[in-house]
């Protein structure tokens, strides 16, 4: 496939998740140069690369691969606007990682 | 008059074009749709595309998912690549369960007026799709009706939740006393209460490895009712009657052997299913 798939996550899963890609979606909260912080049920490092503009305060689906460090390291990122529901985020998150058959195979 | 027969009969493409359109009485009733199927048994399903590609398909044109055959789905999705083709256009697009092949047949009539300050089809963008499955060859794509870009973002996480709930109504059945908007919840709860763990003995092969009491905590949680949220530790430490402490310890080892995860808060967890 060549698009794997990304689970979607949130920040308190990126333990879980080291070293895989994974889907997110949260807030931008500090845009420093090459790295990003963003809130997404949880504070979370981005790494960045040259072509991702991120807008402060504007939501942004992140799909990146989680370091070690529990970085993501961006390969994708979609600005979501101003306007999102964090509950309906969260709410998916939850129900893939319930009802994971629908959704992942084995990660 | 060429023009008429095209647009009357959009599902079968290439037979209206030369032939004159369907004035021709023995024509017109072989590509007028509602002559020949009964669309009463017609449904519209939102998926994901792993569900799609999952699909079973026990004969030529008839495609399953979760025992409920399909006709006409629908998905959001995000597009990774566009081909221009003379009869259609195909879109590959991605919802991170999985991608697959979109094909929009060209009305080359309604062609339609580009405006700048809405969203558009484009690779990256994010799209709604009405289409039902085809298969060729053995390599199955949606053969879209519809393709529309999505301009509020949280149509995707409603359509993942949709699908989420429609999946269970198929699978768990309906949600039991629910009314109306309470459907998800509905069937989240149903599932915690009655998960069919009922036998005891089921197989645990994670929790190899982890404490006693982190056992123990595990065990209570998935045989306790409990909301979508999961339960706090306290009120794990006050059932088991043991210290918040141990119980928070027990939770750090079962958060880490990654069968729970945090809900609301750090201190409320529920199990992680693997189904």
């Amino acid at each position: 496939m060549e698009h794997p798939q990304t689970p979607r996550i949130l920040a308190t899963h990126l333990d879980a998740f080291q070293h895989k890609l994974v889907r997110m979606v949260g807030k931008v909260v500090q845009l420093r140069g090459e790295t990003a912080i963003i809130d997404a049920g949880g504070q979370v490092n981005i790494i960045l690369t040259r072509d991702s503009h991120l807008a402060v305060n504007h939501f942004v689906e992140i799909i990146g691969k989680v370091d070690g460090q529990l970085n993501v390291k961006v390969h994708a990122a979609t600005d979501f606007g101003t306007n999102i529901d964090v509950d309906g985020v969260k709410a998916v998150v939850e129900a893939t990682h319930r009802h994971r058959g629908i959704f992942y195979d084995d990660y | 008059m060429n023009y008429t027969g095209y647009e009357t009969s959009y599902t079968s493409y290439g037979a209206g074009g030369g032939a004159g359109g369907g004035f021709i009485p023995g024509d017109g009733s072989q590509t007028s749709p509602s002559g020949r199927k009964d669309y009463s048994q017609d449904t519209l399903r939102p998926v994901t595309i792993k569900q799609i590609l999952d699909a079973q398909q026990p004969t030529e044109d008839v495609f399953k998912i979760d025992g409920a055959n399909i006709s006409q789905l629908t998905f959001v999705a995000q597009i990774r690549n566009i081909s221009t083709q003379v009869t259609n256009i195909t879109y590959k697009v991605d919802d991170g369960t999985g991608s697959i092949e979109v094909k929009l047949w060209v009305d080359t009539d309604a062609a339609e007026q580009p405006n700048s300050n809405k969203p558009k089809l484009v690779e990256n963008a994010y799209c709604r799709v009405w289409g039902k499955l085809k298969s060729y060859n053995n390599k199955k794509h949606v053969g879209a009706h519809i393709i529309r870009p999505v301009e509020d973002y949280n149509e995707i996480s409603y359509h993942l939740l949709e699908a989420t709930a429609v999946h269970l109504y198929f699978t768990r059945g309906p949600p039991g006393g629910a009314t109306g908007g309470g459907a998800v919840n509905g069937g989240y709860g149903q599932q915690t209460q009655t998960g069919g763990y009922d036998g005891g003995s089921v197989a645990l092969p994670s929790l190899q490895g982890v404490s006693p009491m982190a056992k123990k905590v595990y065990e209570l949680m998935r045989t306790s009712p409990q909301t979508n949220e999961g339960l706090h530790q306290q009120e794990i430490a006050a059932r088991l009657g043991v210290d918040t402490s141990e119980v928070a310890r027990a939770g750090d080892d079962l958060l880490s052997a990654g069968v729970i995860y945090t809900t609301v808060d750090d201190q409320t967890w529920a199990i992680l299913e693997t189904d």
